[in-house]
């Protein structure tokens, strides 16, 4: 498959002067500012194929969202290489422009005091997307994203999902092939994320789009994305599929038993480490290639009533990552 | 060209009906408009309560600078002044994310699409006062004095573009340079007067260094037939060098954008 996106030895470093607390430490520094470098992304590399989602996971500062403002072209990177559909970003050629599109959960281009539609207006113009195609495209976003309602309402009264919502159709009017999302789902309530994320999906389908996304929500990785890059402070310190990692980080699943008398630890422990115990109910970690043997044996020993064995949360796993350092190179 | 004539026209348009979204906000901007223009004239007619001449020129004549003074005053509320703070606002939230997102030139989307609409009253009394002057005079320009005059507004335009422009990018820098207008504008306010009233340096300076004797006083003396073809080769000359000048650097000062906030 021919690589959509492709960087290569990718950093961008900030000079930023550094303010100590208080008036004496503003003044102190409006008289002599020490700067300091911070490595936002150090040398990263990676390939993405037309048509891949592709989840960006990492703690707070970590250089995601750095990472997708340099590959849409609105930083200048401090080295490396980066093509994007062909395009160097940086050069922001009109061609490159038309066919990536980024959104940002925290930023808005629509006209504050003016209903969505007139920001749409604009984008048409500027985009020069002939009118046929544009009543085709905005009539597909309105369908899939339910916009109907909300187009003739000044943006400052909709709502903070609704905001998004149109927010989304208005970087995807032009019908970008390569969308780079930074938390498109932030702030959103558990059905507005899921529509955002199904919406998202069947885009994807529909148009072979390529997506790079970020979010602090795992539920949105997981059901978007096979493929995920872990990023921590500055470095890419994993790039594979997600099973994987689970796998890799916590190589355990939970075994969960219960049996008709009551249950102790001591007697547990023997099949695995005891995550908890409660009379008759019990939960244990076992190494997953070990669970059915490790079930077998429980079923010999007790009475049991019911057995259910489940991976570890994602999230949980993935805050294992960033804890404890895992992966850290 | 075309698409960029016609986004100026739906920027300009959605700027209306923003205007027209707070109604008393509306009616106030109107008032600020015809008020100050008033205000200028009648400080001049002040002066000449005293003196029958200034810097050579008569009441009449003084009347076509003034006219020409909030024509260009009107310009930069119309036009400068919202852009400014466009940048300077984009640039400190990071929103100019957007402009650079998109497939046309970011200078021309950063610093020409905002817009105060109903400054537009400021440039219409101008002209008004222009043409009051005239009829007063009793002079009728002719052709090739109006031509020439129809050259060098644009041509006054582009000047202070550019320098505001050249100014304003200093904002990738150093973020807060609203007050560099205010800055401009105390300079402007010298702009009300013909360029004889001053004398030594500071006529240098408001001719070479804020070229706004090239705003104000020179096309009123091509109306009045006063001014030579080569001033007006100097003024586009100036023109062009300025807005190149600030396209460049512009270009230049992208790189060092930080996109604030995530």
């Amino acid at each position: 498959m021919p690589s959509q996106i492709s960087v290569s030895h990718l950093s961008k470093f900030y000079e930023v002067h550094q303010k100590e607390p208080g008036f004496l430490g503003s003044l102190r520094a409006f008289f002599r500012r020490r700067y300091q470098t911070v490595r936002a992304v150090d040398d990263i590399s990676f390939e993405i194929g037309e048509g891949e989602v592709v989840g960006f996971l990492g703690p707070n500062g970590a250089g995601k969202t750095t990472t997708l403002k340099v590959l849409s072209g609105l930083l200048y990177p401090t080295s490396g290489d980066i093509t994007v559909c062909g395009f160097r970003s940086f050069d922001r050629q009109n061609e490159f422009l038309r066919q990536i599109t980024l959104v940002m959960g925290q930023k808005n281009q629509l006209i504050w005091d003016l209903p969505a539609l007139e920001s749409f207006e604009v984008n048409r113009a500027i985009y020069e997307i002939p009118r046929g195609d544009y009543q085709a495209v905005l009539k597909e976003l309105t369908d899939l994203l339910e916009l109907e309602p909300v187009l003739g309402k000044q943006v400052r009264k909709l709502s903070l999902g609704e905001r998004m919502k149109c927010e989304l159709a208005a970087a995807l009017l032009h019908r970008p092939r390569v969308l780079f999302l930074d938390e498109p789902t932030i702030g959103l309530d558990v059905t507005m994320q899921a529509r955002v994320r199904e919406f998202l999906a069947e885009y994807n389908r529909r148009h072979g789009a390529t997506i790079l996304l970020t979010s602090h929500y795992m539920a949105d990785v997981v059901a978007l994305c096979k493929r995920i890059f872990v990023i921590d402070r500055g470095h890419l310190v994993y790039d594979g599929e997600l099973d994987a990692l689970v796998e890799r980080v916590s190589p355990f699943k939970y075994v969960r038993i219960v049996t008709q008398r009551p249950l102790d630890a001591a007697s547990l422990a023997r099949f695995g480490e005891v995550r908890s115990v409660d009379s008759f109910e019990a939960t244990l970690i076992v190494p997953r290639d070990r669970t059915s043997a490790v079930a077998a044996q429980l079923f010999q020993s007790f009475p049991i009533e019911d057995v259910t064995i489940e991976d570890p949360d994602v999230e949980e796993i993935i805050g294992r990552i960033f804890t404890e350092k895992i992966l850290s190179q | 060209m075309r698409k960029y004539w016609n986004l100026l026209a739906i920027y300009y348009r959605s700027s209306l009906l923003v205007q027209m979204e707070y109604r008393a906000n509306f009616w106030s901007s109107l008032a600020i408009s015809v008020m100050w223009p008033v205000w200028h004239v009648a400080a001049i007619a002040v002066f000449f309560y005293h003196r029958p001449t200034l810097g050579g020129w008569s009441f009449n004549e003084v009347l076509l600078v003034v006219g020409l003074f909030d024509v260009f005053a009107g310009i930069m509320e119309l036009i400068l002044v919202p852009n400014v703070r466009q940048v300077v606002d984009h640039i400190q939230k990071g929103t100019l994310d957007f402009v650079l997102l998109k497939p046309a030139d970011s200078q021309f989307l950063a610093t020409t699409t905002a817009c105060s609409p109903l400054r537009v009253l400021d440039i219409v009394l101008g002209f008004g006062f222009i043409a009051a002057g005239l009829y007063r005079l009793g002079r009728v320009p002719t052709v090739s004095e109006f031509l020439t005059f129809s050259l060098m507004l644009p041509t006054g335009f582009v000047i202070i573009y550019s320098m505001w422009l050249l100014l304003t990018t200093l904002a990738f820098w150093w973020v807060r340079v609203d007050n560099f207008t205010e800055l401009f504008y105390s300079f402007y306010e010298a702009g009300r007067f013909p360029i004889s009233v001053y004398t030594g340096w500071v006529r240098f300076v408001l001719t070479f260094v804020v070229p706004i004797a090239f705003l104000t006083t020179f096309p009123a003396a091509t109306l009045l037939g006063r001014l030579s073809l080569g001033y007006v080769a100097g003024a586009m000359f100036m023109a062009a060098g300025l807005l190149y000048a600030s396209n460049r650097f512009w270009k230049y000062a992208i790189r060092f954008y930080s996109s604030a906030s995530s």
